[in-house]
């Protein structure tokens, strides 16, 4: 039966090409390492979001009046309903991690470079697309949480004069943050986001397999003995084959990940869900020390310590618009960080910033 | 104007137009729908607010702190906080409002006293009829 598949696909589609071509045969850098499995599982996790966000929309209802009941019949009626939530909520917050992982992963290899600045441009982009999920995520629940979260989240533009408040109130629907405004993010979350960022993950990996993996920039390759200055798909014929053993690499990594996804589920569930998350929205009480998502702690927190609303969000977006045409910027040719000790420097002083304002942002 | 370049000219048009009109019910269809603009009144009885306490209600959905100030009289103060849009609670006991998503402080006339808003609170008009506080 199997075989009888395999001949009428083969004689169709030409399945045995394809699969030497595009998996046994298409090799991967030797010196290739873990870090090079990030991207995978992090569409894993996109997959995962999918698939219980899918689970989710059959139980939960869209409206303000209903919307918080619905997801506490989920949690505490609906057979397994807890788990797929769960898994949602803490696939959505691992997600993150691994798309960051994989952003400083090619940031600190310098695979950013020539001839890979669409490719860094269309992963910073899916960056801003994963924020952007949480975002319009968070207030589905209609909670206390995502009420005030999405409140601060949708006054942010007011800074701005002139634009400000009518791109405020084009966020909201409304004056303040209502049925309407869930609606909206309700429809921005299930419908718009999944399709832009398919296309994103599309356009990210045709461009990938088309101008070849990067190699990792510490020891010689061929790509620094000849400058390029024309299309040229980088192949590593003496590399391994991407199948079986590359994607043998890429399911341990999967697997590391969904251990740690149900580690957080089964033992601290409450983890991503403070009781702020269990309480419904009340659009006249703002809970005491209300914080943003860990992901949005350093910006908060950035935000807190500028005086001026303005300049705090100008410089956000000028440090964002730097991080997205950083490879138009950094434009010396050595990749490797080790023999860049100011690009090094910036590297280190950043995420520690980073880390540093996250740690203020939580505690302060 | 030779034939080739006058088409391609006409089908710039008429993509502009065909985007144009797109677009255009798509911005009314997402804009905001127009609030009522009748000012509505909200009325209370002097006693419900005691002195040097606060009392919080909701005109037209705008959430606002009313409070009696001692020696100054009653005010009205939006609680929208001027910062992000969190709501701010009246504290006694410092004898000023907090607002406590950023910790800003604001005094009891509204004004900013420390913290990140660039503006003070909104005041609303508040008339003292015999017993009754008018707002709005």
């Amino acid at each position: 039966m199997w075989v009888r598949i395999k001949n009428w696909l083969e004689i169709r589609i030409g399945l045995e090409d394809l699969i030497r071509a595009q998996l046994t045969e298409y090799r991967v850098p030797k010196n290739i390492n873990i870090t090079y499995t990030f991207g995978f599982v992090a569409l894993t996790a996109f997959l995962i979001q999918v698939i219980t966000g899918f689970f989710l929309l059959v139980y939960y209802i869209p409206y303000s009046e209903t919307a918080f009941r619905s997801i506490q019949d989920l949690m505490n009626t609906v057979p397994y309903g807890w788990l797929f939530r769960q898994m949602h909520v803490v696939g959505s917050n691992l997600m993150m991690v691994m798309v960051l992982l994989h952003t400083l992963s090619v940031f600190f290899l310098g695979s950013y470079k020539k001839p890979r600045e669409l490719t860094w441009i269309l992963g910073t982009l899916m960056l801003l697309i994963t924020v952007t999920f949480c975002v319009s995520g968070y207030l589905l629940p209609w909670s206390q949480l995502s009420y005030w979260a999405t409140t601060i989240a949708t006054t942010i533009p007011t800074a701005f004069p002139y634009v400000g408040d009518t791109i405020s109130r084009f966020m909201k629907g409304s004056e303040q943050v209502s049925g309407i405004t869930l609606n909206r993010f309700f429809a921005i979350h299930v419908m718009l986001l999944p399709l832009i960022i398919s296309i994103l993950i599309g356009l990210h990996i045709f461009l990938v397999r088309r101008i070849g993996i990067s190699p990792p920039p510490f020891g010689k390759s061929a790509e620094t003995e000849r400058p390029r200055t024309e299309y040229r798909h980088e192949s590593h014929p003496d590399g391994y084959p991407f199948f079986p053993d590359f994607v043998l690499k890429e399911t341990i990594m999967v697997m590391v990940f969904c251990a740690v996804m149900f580690f957080f589920i089964s033992f601290l569930p409450t983890f991503f869900l403070p009781e702020e998350a269990n309480t419904p929205a009340d659009p006249f009480k703002t809970p005491a020390h209300i914080k943003p998502e860990w992901y949005l702690l350093a910006p908060y927190q950035m935000l807190k310590i500028i005086p001026n609303k303005f300049l705090g969000i100008s410089l956000q977006l000028i440090i964002l618009l730097m991080f997205i045409l950083w490879p138009f910027l950094d434009t010396i040719e050595e990749k490797n960080i080790f023999k860049r000790p100011r690009l090094r420097g910036l590297f280190f002083f950043s995420l520690i910033l980073w880390i540093g304002f996250t740690i203020w942002g939580k505690y302060s | 104007m030779k034939r080739r370049k006058f088409l391609s000219l006409l089908l710039t048009i008429l993509g502009f137009t065909a985007a144009g009109s797109f677009v255009y019910p798509l911005v009314r269809f997402l804009a905001p729908a127009e609030g009522k603009t009748k000012v509505k009144q909200i009325s209370l009885k002097k006693a419900e607010i005691l002195l040097g306490e606060a009392k919080e209600i909701a005109l037209d959905s705008i959430p606002i702190l009313i409070i009696n100030r001692p020696g100054k009289g009653v005010i009205a103060l939006s609680r929208v906080c001027s910062h992000l849009g969190c709501l701010v609670d009246y504290n006694k006991i410092q004898n000023n409002v907090i607002c406590p998503c950023h910790g800003a402080i604001f005094d009891l006339e509204g004004n900013v006293v420390s913290g990140p808003p660039p503006k003070p609170l909104q005041r609303f008009p508040l008339k003292v009829e015999g017993e009754s506080i008018v707002i709005g």
